[in-house]
């Protein structure tokens, strides 16, 4: 490992990492701010989205139409998917790939800015596209068909420069698994966009898909997640563990296991949205089975960071990026049991078309995804910007309000989903319209308003304390921001 | 550099399986899915099924309002504990005690839309075969009720949580005696000055939901349905 014994930093080691951040810093930055921003804009969608479910006279005056739930919810989620998550991850990445591999972005930083500029203009016009009409509605990838190639085409400049840090790293830097996962990140997404675009957006023009089509809408989702969130996640939780605990990865058997597992599952995933459906039964099968075998990777990989982290768990109360980065490395198993549930057939013909859907994928993208890129952010941005986070109490705050919104939304809509499908599925039922999944809803859908209000407060501090320390009006100190009352020493090199 | 290479034939070879085998050929066949006749003697009825397909411009409305968001077009079997087939209003037949439940949806209800709009969330009920669901008294279609909850969607039930989609209508002063595709609305006093005249779109949303009704017979089991009758 680069820094497993903190005696052994030599200043030509310290000279060479300050040189990679340098020669990452300005891409690196501009990609977390907008991110930041993103995520603002999607937590405040997805609070009025939240409302409008139980209270549809919210906002609903006729000059408004573009805020209906059918405009807003999309808008929110792939703000929260494009605007927030994959940019985050890729600002991640790019570090994590330079500082992994040892290698200086020599050129290239203007490259990674334009493609991130595209992004955003992409994600702008895709987003004012769903508030405004030109909706696909197609989950996830709502925004309209025009804005794909201009997605791609970015992300592909940037993982470009992510492979070819890769191929230039030094043959001396040990075991690569964060690279890994951060590659297979970077060669599956464009992939797995390509082909649901390509088949969803263009071809199903000229040869309708019917059924099918759907069913690749819902590969598309799962894919995502399982070979985008979870690679670039994990290929965090794999380098600042480590990094921080100054323990080196327990078991390398382990972590390689866990990763051709993972790729090797990962894309059988997804038709099990549609299972009872009218795609052929073997589809949802092969969907839902895969899920369930995913929970092998899951525990594996929980069960490394497990036995690099023992022994060192105190350290996840001072250091903010070890605490982000355990409850997201938490809410993968989480996640991974929750489809699980969803995916085979006694508890999924309950779930299946309800909240509990909503709620396992926010439990992946912002329980266990987002988690992880905070926990990052925390320890990147102050290498990039020279100074330190403004406040140890904001950081908490941002801690403890995400945790408890992200708990209650999810715990709200595992339950709330439950109480939905079992009203809907109960024979007693039978004649009623659906008042009673709405009633039975009602109460876990005001937790989730509750839930979302409590992320957009953690969420606007985090922006607002990002956005100082990317103008470079952080703590000018050489101790790190400890979440510590008093500011000790003790961990300084955490 | 050989390591590099290997990784990268690892990650190509163990996604381009499942790929290959759950995206690409399915999706290939499923392009090439055409209606199947029916047999006159077999089925004691003529045509293919299919039947009508539905009404695509009506369709392109219905996703770009979201629809889906809450409303699916899936009717499940009733093996794993599904209530869909014996919902009251989720087939044909819209009486309190329904014979059969209603089939479950295959492949060829879809046929010739570009991509199903199976459903995200079911928030409010399935829409499959909604086009039985608003009729009046003679059994043809009411386009009005089907108006009136699109533009005041609680005017029925006042429990509902549907947003309104009134901007696919316009709203203005009566000239003489009105036009005659203003909606009648429950609650509008009859001597009001204004009207509400659907928009295009929302004439073609209402023949899209109208032409929603797949669950016609399938060939090879048309005799078996009637046996049951």
């Amino acid at each position: 490992m680069e820094t497993t014994n903190t005696n052994a930093i030599t200043s030509d080691d310290s000279n060479r990492r300050a040189a990679i951040d340098r020669s990452v810093r300005f891409p690196v930055l501009f990609l977390f701010a907008n991110a930041a921003m993103w995520l603002l804009g999607a937590t405040v969608m997805g609070l009025v989205a939240s409302v409008k479910l139980y209270a549809p006279e919210f906002l609903d005056r006729s000059y408004l139409w573009f805020l209906n739930y059918g405009r807003i919810q999309p808008a929110h989620m792939n703000a929260l998917i494009y605007g927030w998550a994959i940019q985050a991850g890729l600002g991640a990445s790019i570090w994590l790939m330079a500082r992994r591999c040892g290698v200086v972005l020599e050129k290239g930083a203007g490259t990674i800015v334009t493609a991130a500029v595209f992004w955003n203009v992409g994600v702008t016009l895709g987003e004012l596209g769903i508030l405004f009409g030109s909706g696909t509605a197609l989950q996830w990838l709502e925004f309209p068909a025009y804005v794909w190639p201009l997605l791609l085409l970015a992300f592909l400049m940037i993982a470009w420069r992510l492979v070819g840090m890769f191929a230039r790293s030094r043959n001396e830097q040990g075991f690569m698994i964060t690279p890994w996962y951060v590659l297979g990140a970077c060669f599956w997404f464009p992939w797995i966009y390509v082909t649901a675009n390509l088949f969803l957006n263009t071809w199903s023009l000229h040869a309708p898909l019917g059924a099918m089509g759907a069913g690749i809408n819902a590969w598309y989702m799962n894919t995502l997640i399982m070979l985008f969130f979870v690679p670039v996640g994990l290929g965090a939780c794999y380098y600042f563990i480590p990094k921080i605990t100054g323990k080196p990865i327990a078991s390398q058997q382990l972590a390689i296991i866990g990763f051709w597992s993972l790729a090797a599952l990962g894309g059988w995933t997804g038709f099990q949205k549609y299972m009872c459906g009218p795609l052929p039964a073997w589809m949802p099968a092969i969907g839902g089975a895969a899920a369930i075998l995913m929970m092998l990777p899951a525990g594996i990989v929980a069960l490394n960071h497990h036995l690099t982290t023992i022994g060192e768990h105190g350290m996840i109360q001072t250091s903010p990026t070890l605490r982000f980065t355990f409850v997201g490395s938490f809410c993968y198993l989480i996640a991974s049991l929750v489809a699980a549930l969803l995916g085979n057939f006694w508890t999924g013909s309950s779930m299946q078309f309800t909240h509990a859907e909503h709620g396992f994928h926010l439990l992946a993208i912002y329980g266990f995804f987002s988690m992880t890129m905070f926990g990052a952010i925390y320890y990147i941005v102050p290498r990039l910007t020279g100074c330190e986070w403004l406040s140890a109490r904001l950081i908490r705050s941002h801690f403890w309000f995400s945790v408890y919104g992200i708990a209650t939304l999810v715990v709200c809509m595992l339950v709330g989903g439950l109480a939905q499908g079992e009203s809907l599925n109960a024979p007693d039922n039978w004649n009623l319209p659906v008042i009673g999944s709405i009633i039975n809803a009602r109460g876990y859908l005001i937790g989730r308003t509750i839930a979302w209000v409590f992320i957009l407060w953690s969420n606007l501090w985090f922006f607002i304390h990002l956005i100082f320390m990317v103008l470079g009006l952080g703590r000018r100190s050489v101790a790190p921001t400890l979440l510590h009352r008093e500011h000790d020493d003790a961990h300084a090199t955490a | 550099m050989t390591s590099f290479r290997k990784f990268l034939l690892g990650l190509f070879f163990s996604f381009g399986l499942p790929w290959l085998v759950l995206i690409v050929i399915p999706a290939l066949r499923a392009q090439k899915i055409a209606p199947v006749a029916y047999d006159k003697e077999r089925d004691g009825m003529d045509g293919v099924y299919p039947g009508k397909g539905i009404n695509r411009q009506g369709q392109l409305v219905y996703a770009r309002e979201g629809c889906v968001q809450c409303h699916t077009q899936m009717i499940r079997p009733s093996f794993a504990g599904n209530l869909d087939g014996w919902k009251k209003g989720w087939g044909s037949d819209q009486c309190d005690a329904p014979r059969d439940a209603v089939r479950p949806s295959t492949m060829l209800d879809y046929l010739d839309e570009p991509v199903a709009p199976l459903g995200v969330q079911r928030n409010g009920p399935d829409l499959a075969n909604v086009g039985y669901r608003y009729t009046d008294k003679d059994g043809k279609p009411d386009r009005n009720a089907l108006h009136v909850q699109l533009y005041a969607p609680r005017s029925d039930h006042k429990w509902s949580i549907m947003p309104s989609f009134r901007h696919l209508y316009t709203y203005h002063k009566k000239e003489g005696k009105g036009s005659a595709y203003a909606l009648r609305l429950p609650n509008a006093s009859p001597d009001s000055n204004f009207e509400v005249i659907p928009q295009q779109e929302a004439e073609d949303l209402v023949d899209y939901l109208l032409s929603l009704k797949k669950d016609a017979p399938i060939p090879g089991q048309v005799v078996a349905e009637a046996a049951k009758k």
